[in-house]
């Protein structure tokens, strides 16, 4: 499992009709332990920048980290 | 490459109008601008237009052509340029260059965008076609969001607050509520500005710019033949484009934008003039936090201290360095790909002495910045007095 740092996040309240059903929900930016970045949903308790998070789950073509 | 003016200017109001197509403002636009510059359409060699995604929004393609030949001028060269938020920002430089090249004497640029026949969330969805599909936009992100990201950083790094976010929109609001053209004219209170609504956290309602019908259009020509069009031609003195990775996750650090920075120092050489001596700017507050980005980014307050410089009134009309005295993309409206042309018509405005109420008290050097997408394109535009 890719695990990293949180390095900014959002939560979504106003959403494309896609995810209108999601919201809010909350989306970050990865920085993962190698070093790449990747911006991923957000599940389970919220996170703030410099918190730990691990990788959950792809669902629906979405991948989603939660706090470590 | 000789010296080229802007011998015409003409805008649209910004709004909704639902009696008026893509065509018919990007029209209206062009006819003042051709008026204002005592320009027949037969003096016109090149048309330049700047739109973002009218095909989405309206259904029309091959926009350019559809354009121009409604304003009369057949047979020339007529192309659309796409950047985004930048589009007519990116427009206005290939026109720049198509006249310092000595290609063409006389050219058009128009920006157009036609927003309000689709819902807010089509709108929503369509503006995030700006952004990297494949990875942000897939994980749900949206342009506000981006931004939101981008503030959260910026408040983390810098120490910027909810507070110094606000200041920028009640600032704007009251300039654009001065701004017979603006879509939005209506003063704020701080205390409104800092509790709307959440649209994407810590972005709030009054953080993020309007959606908008809108055109403007300038009229370029070689310098040495200004005063057959005007009696108060504008000197391009500047202007330069640079670009960065789309996606915000592939940028090192997403509180400074590289492009914003690479097209001014190129702009800046090319006018021979440093931040400093820039007396006002229309700057992207496409978000609040845009704003404060800007005004770092181009010199004009060092890194981390656009908040506070705006919280304390450095930007108002009466200020060290107004910025946005039209109101910005925040209160005047946002069509997008009308953006960057309608920024350097208002820079036109007070440069002629001609912005009423408006008007700033030091007017011969200003600077218009155009940003597209969460900082992939930018495009910076330095205008004079002759």
């Amino acid at each position: 499992m890719r695990s990293g740092v949180v390095y900014t996040e959002t939560v979504v309240h106003l959403a494309p009709e896609r995810f209108a059903a999601d919201v809010p929900y909350q989306v970050a930016i990865v920085r993962l332990d190698d070093g790449e970045r990747v911006t991923a949903r957000v599940e389970g308790e919220r996170v703030s920048i410099d918190d730990r998070v691990v990788e959950a789950e792809i669902r629906g073509g979405i991948t989603y980290f939660r706090r470590e | 490459m000789r010296p080229v003016a802007i011998v015409g200017a003409g805008k649209t109001p910004f709004g909704a109008f639902a009696d008026k197509d893509l065509r018919a403002l990007a029209v209206e636009a062009g006819k003042k601008a051709l008026t204002d510059g005592r320009a027949v359409p037969e003096a016109i060699e090149a048309f330049y237009l700047g739109n973002f995604a009218g095909p989405e929004f309206t259904g029309q393609n091959h926009l350019a052509p559809y354009i121009s030949t409604a304003l009369g001028m057949t047979g020339i060269p007529s192309t659309r340029f796409e950047a985004a938020c930048a589009s007519s920002g990116a427009a206005f430089f290939q026109a720049f260059m198509g006249v310092a090249s000595g290609i063409y004497d006389t050219v058009m640029v128009v920006g157009v965008e036609k927003m309000t026949c689709q819902p807010t969330a089509r709108v929503t969805e369509i503006l995030s076609e700006a952004g990297d599909c494949a990875t942000e936009v897939k994980a749900g992100s949206t342009f506000p969001s981006l931004f939101a990201m981008i503030a959260r950083r910026h408040m983390h790094d810098f120490g910027t607050t909810r507070e110094h976010l606000s200041a920028v929109a009640v600032k704007n609001h009251a300039n654009g509520a001065l701004n017979p053209d603006a879509q939005m004219r209506k003063v704020i209170t701080l205390e409104q500005a800092m509790n709307a609504r959440p649209i994407a956290e810590p972005l709030n309602l009054y953080d993020c710019s309007l959606i908008s019908d809108g055109a403007a259009a300038v009229v370029l020509c070689a310098a040495d033949r200004a005063r057959d069009y005007s009696d108060k031609p504008v000197k391009v003195l500047g202007v330069a484009q640079a670009s960065d990775w789309v996606a915000l996750d592939q940028k090192p650090d997403i509180t400074t934008f590289a492009a914003v920075r690479g097209a001014a120092e190129r702009a800046y050489r090319m006018a021979g003039v440093g931040a400093k001596q820039i007396e006002f700017a229309e700057l992207h507050d496409c978000f609040t936090i845009a704003e404060i980005i800007a005004m770092e980014d181009l010199g004009f307050v060092e890194r981390g201290g656009g908040g506070s410089f705006s919280a304390e009134g450095g930007t108002r009309r009466d200020g060290p360095m107004p910025v946005n005295a039209s109101g910005g993309l925040k209160s005047k409206g946002h069509p997008v790909g009308a953006t960057g042309v309608a920024q350097i018509c208002d820079v036109v405005q007070q440069l002629r002495c001609e912005a009423g109420e408006r008007q700033l008290a030091r007017h011969s050097l200003g600077l218009a910045q155009n940003l597209g997408g969460s900082g992939a394109t930018c495009v910076v535009t330095i205008l004079g007095r002759e």
